[in-house]
């Protein structure tokens, strides 16, 4: 019971931080709403779609793609729990496992663009090469600045306890809202 | 809720007024950012009026200094320019950082009974973000090719590389998505703010209307400013990377559409309108019951009829594209829901109306702000009702008909709302009394000439005279208004000399002013109940609400403490505990 009543006090006090994490989650998914907004106005706008000589995109390596930041999105939330158990260590662990994983991803999303611009696809190509091009640099770059922010927390895991692991809750949250965006520009771009 | 502990002062002078993290410093930050930027916007205004009224004539005094290419006259790139870059600086660097970034933060923590922001560092940032976008738009002026010359509204084609080459339009762009990234942040500080920071006892109701209309204004920020966010990429990306999003088909192999840069800056547009208006309604809601010494009629119904507003702002957007030829059924749909989001303002404005009527008025100046808001916003309003009505927009779409709708509703009554604002928390956060005659003449010498030059833009409107043109002896069904124009241009530079009255009283009075008491305006919202100016950390005991912010006139305090108001907080002597102390507790999650 004792322990009850002491955990209350810092409840409230994340429940703070974990609101301000949400609300600026969701401003950014606005943003990358009207990204997806302007895609869908230019594919219904399209006679075709594909437009004509444009390369096949791949879909086997993506998949693979996503099945990697899926599992980075496990070790990551795994990363969380094991801080809240008080397991520093595991949190090391599992912390180092998502920024490999997260790491693995940006190399993959290398060899797609590698072997899309081989194929004749480039940034200025037209529609095609515009959407395809913004909106997976666009999530690699936020990909890439949540890897960064794992490897500070990694860095700076000693600071981190039950009690205080804001920035690791936080840095969790931005990890699956990366992994979320992937989703919809995997099935949005790729498969259909 | 959550403690709030008191922090020790900074003492460093980087940490006490460059790099503060106090509310009440960033909110005097934005406020002085937002001043300046003010003069500057306006400065922009009267070389464009001057453009109008006297055609190809070198701008007076300090025109060969502004302008030495063309001995100090307006070049149509020039005018182009000048257009755009004050309708972007009012907006984003005048507006936004006095009302959203100077008022929002220093009336929400003082408004609900807290300490600080949430975030306070997050606060920092987002005043720093703003300074970085404004040296970026500075920037933007001296680039080879000059500045920014699409329009405020930066349409594709014309915002494309092929329309504006060169680098300043791409400064622009990213000038205003860190101003967006500002707007943001901020927002998230709010939102959050007034969630887990009100006092035991603050109920939403029971919030100033100031913080309700502040609060709003954040959560529209929040949903938005993205938008806008996101078309400013796709342009950067179309301007830098060789994109094709907006540049057409028909140009192009395989190109865009200019059109949809359309849909996702009016998605931001509009609401962005609401964003400005919303504090000065918020303000204006709670100012005019505090010197009518009434409470305000319907607090609840304006609550509601905010949120409303918010709603609908999202749904109206179209209104800007009736040109755009889409589907009639779209654009009678959005007739109709433009239609309807007149009802909750015009709701508001009765209820502002309802609240002074028999009331004990005080003139003081921030009551007259106050009251030509009231009027300048009806007048904007109901003009709004044309622009709102399909047949009438088609003739009146981008003409001065429209320049003066918005510059009544957003312009003039912002203007006069910023000017409200500063007034009235003027002895709050400066500790200082204001010279009242100055601020009485400076209300005259701006609510006439700005009645006259924009309902004159009316009428100039409504006789066909085209926006954003250069010189109108161009045009034969133009030529007729050039005494119109003239007029309304000396209205224009009277308005600019006018604010004169306010430099000099307001730089005075910051440093020289009478020393305020604690509670000039005898009101009972919690500012008014801490000294003027407050402590750094606000309140030294975080107080227990009571009662609602405009307890005026109680048959039961005027006779128990002889006075015409009532504390939030303040315990009227010999009540039994009116509120049970499971909705104190309740009220206070």
């Amino acid at each position: 019971m004792a322990s009850v009543v002491s955990l209350q006090p810092r409840a409230k006090e994340d429940f703070t931080s974990y609101l301000g994490m949400m609300i600026t989650l969701g401003a950014w998914g606005v943003m990358f709403a009207g990204l997806f907004f302007i895609y869908a106005g230019v594919r219904l706008a399209a006679p075709t779609w594909p437009p004509p000589g444009v390369p096949k995109l791949p879909v086997l390596v993506p998949t693979l793609a996503t099945l990697v930041l899926a599992a980075s999105s496990v070790t990551a939330q795994r990363a969380l729990t094991s801080i809240r158990t008080a397991k520093r260590d595991q949190m090391r662990t599992w912390l180092g496992a998502t920024i490999f994983l997260g790491a693995l991803f940006l190399g993959i999303q290398y060899t797609i663009w590698s072997s899309v611009h081989d194929g004749g696809l480039t940034m200025d190509s037209g529609t095609y090469g515009s959407v395809f091009f913004t909106l997976t640099y666009f999530h690699a770059v936020h990909v890439a600045a949540g890897v960064l922010a794992l490897v500070v927390l990694l860095v700076r895991a000693s600071r981190y306890t039950v009690h205080q692991h804001g920035a690791v809750r936080h840095c969790t949250m931005f990890w699956h809202f990366v992994g979320l965006v992937w989703l919809a520009t995997f099935v949005t771009v790729f498969l259909i | 809720m959550s403690e709030q502990h008191i922090h020790p002062e900074p003492t460093s002078f980087w940490r006490k007024y460059v790099f503060s993290v106090d509310h009440k410093v960033i909110a005097q930050q934005f406020i002085w950012l937002g001043l300046s930027f003010l003069l500057i916007g306006g400065m922009m205004a009267m070389m464009i009026r001057w453009q109008l009224a006297n055609p190809g004539q070198p701008f007076p005094v300090i025109g060969r200094f502004l302008l030495p290419a063309t001995h100090g006259v307006v070049s149509p790139m020039m005018y182009t320019a000048l257009f755009t870059n004050h309708g972007t600086i009012m907006i984003f660097f005048a507006v936004t950082p006095i009302m959203i970034g100077g008022f929002g933060n220093y009336c929400i923590p003082l408004g609900i009974g807290a300490r600080d922001m949430v975030f306070p560092t997050l606060n920092m940032l987002s005043f720093w973000a703003m300074v970085v976008a404004t040296v970026i738009l500075v920037a933007s002026f001296f680039v080879p090719m000059g500045g920014a010359a699409a329009g405020w509204t930066a349409y594709p084609t014309l915002s494309t590389q092929m329309g504006t080459p060169g680098g300043g339009q791409t400064l622009l762009v990213l000038s205003l998505f860190i101003a967006g990234s500002s707007s943001i942040m901020g927002a998230v500080n709010y939102i959050t703010t007034v969630i887990r920071l009100r006092a035991p006892g603050m109920t939403y109701m029971k919030m100033p209307l100031t913080v309700w209309g502040l609060w709003l204004t954040a959560v529209l920020n929040a949903l938005f400013v993205p938008v806008l966010a996101s078309g400013l990429i796709l342009l950067f990306f179309d301007r830098t990377f060789g994109t094709k999003f907006f540049i057409t088909g028909a140009m192009i192999k395989g190109g865009g559409d200019p059109l949809l840069f359309q849909h996702l800056f009016w998605i931001f547009g509009h609401p962005e309108v609401y964003i400005l208006i919303m504090p000065v309604w918020g303000v204006i809601s709670d100012v005019l019951p505090f010197f009518a010494r009434k409470p305000a009629y319907g607090y609840k119904v304006t609550v509601y009829a905010l949120i409303a507003v918010c709603v609908l702002s999202a749904v109206v957007y179209g209104h800007h594209m009736y040109t755009t030829s889409m589907s009639p059924l779209l654009g009678e749909s959005f007739m109709v829901l433009t239609m309807i989001i007149s009802v909750p303002a015009m709701v508001l404005f009765l209820n502002w109306l309802r609240t002074i009527w028999r009331g004990s008025i005080r003139t003081t100046v921030p009551m007259l702000f106050a009251l030509g808001v009231v009027f300048v916003f009806g007048l904007g309003g109901l003009t709004g009702l044309y622009l709102a009505d399909i047949p009438q927009d088609l003739y009146l779409h981008d003409t001065y008909f429209v320049v003066g709708h918005f510059h009544l509703t957003m312009a003039a009554a912002v203007f006069l709302g910023s000017f409200c604002s500063i007034y009235f928390w003027f002895p709050k956060i400066w500790g200082r009394m204001f010279n009242e005659r100055l601020g009485k003449l400076h209300f005259w010498c701006s609510i006439i000439p700005i009645t006259l030059v924009f309902c004159g833009m009316l009428l100039i409107g409504y006789s066909g005279m085209q926006r954003r043109l250069y010189n109108l002896e161009s045009y034969e069904y133009a030529k007729r208004l050039l005494p119109m124009n003239q007029f309304v241009s000396v209205m224009a530079f009277t308005l600019f000399l006018g604010q004169v009255f306010f430099v000099s009283n307001f730089v005075y009075s910051v440093f020289r002013g009478r020393k305020a008491s604690e509670n000039p305006w005898e009101l009972g919202t919690l500012e008014w109940q801490i000294s003027s100016p407050p402590p750094h950390h606000n309140f030294d005991v975080i107080p227990t609400v009571i009662h609602g912010p405009h307890e005026f006139n109680n048959p039961e305090v005027l006779k128990k403490l002889g006075k015409d108001w009532l504390g939030q907080a303040e315990v009227i002597p010999g009540a039994e505990a009116v509120h049970e102390p499971a909705e104190i507790a309740q009220a206070g999650e």
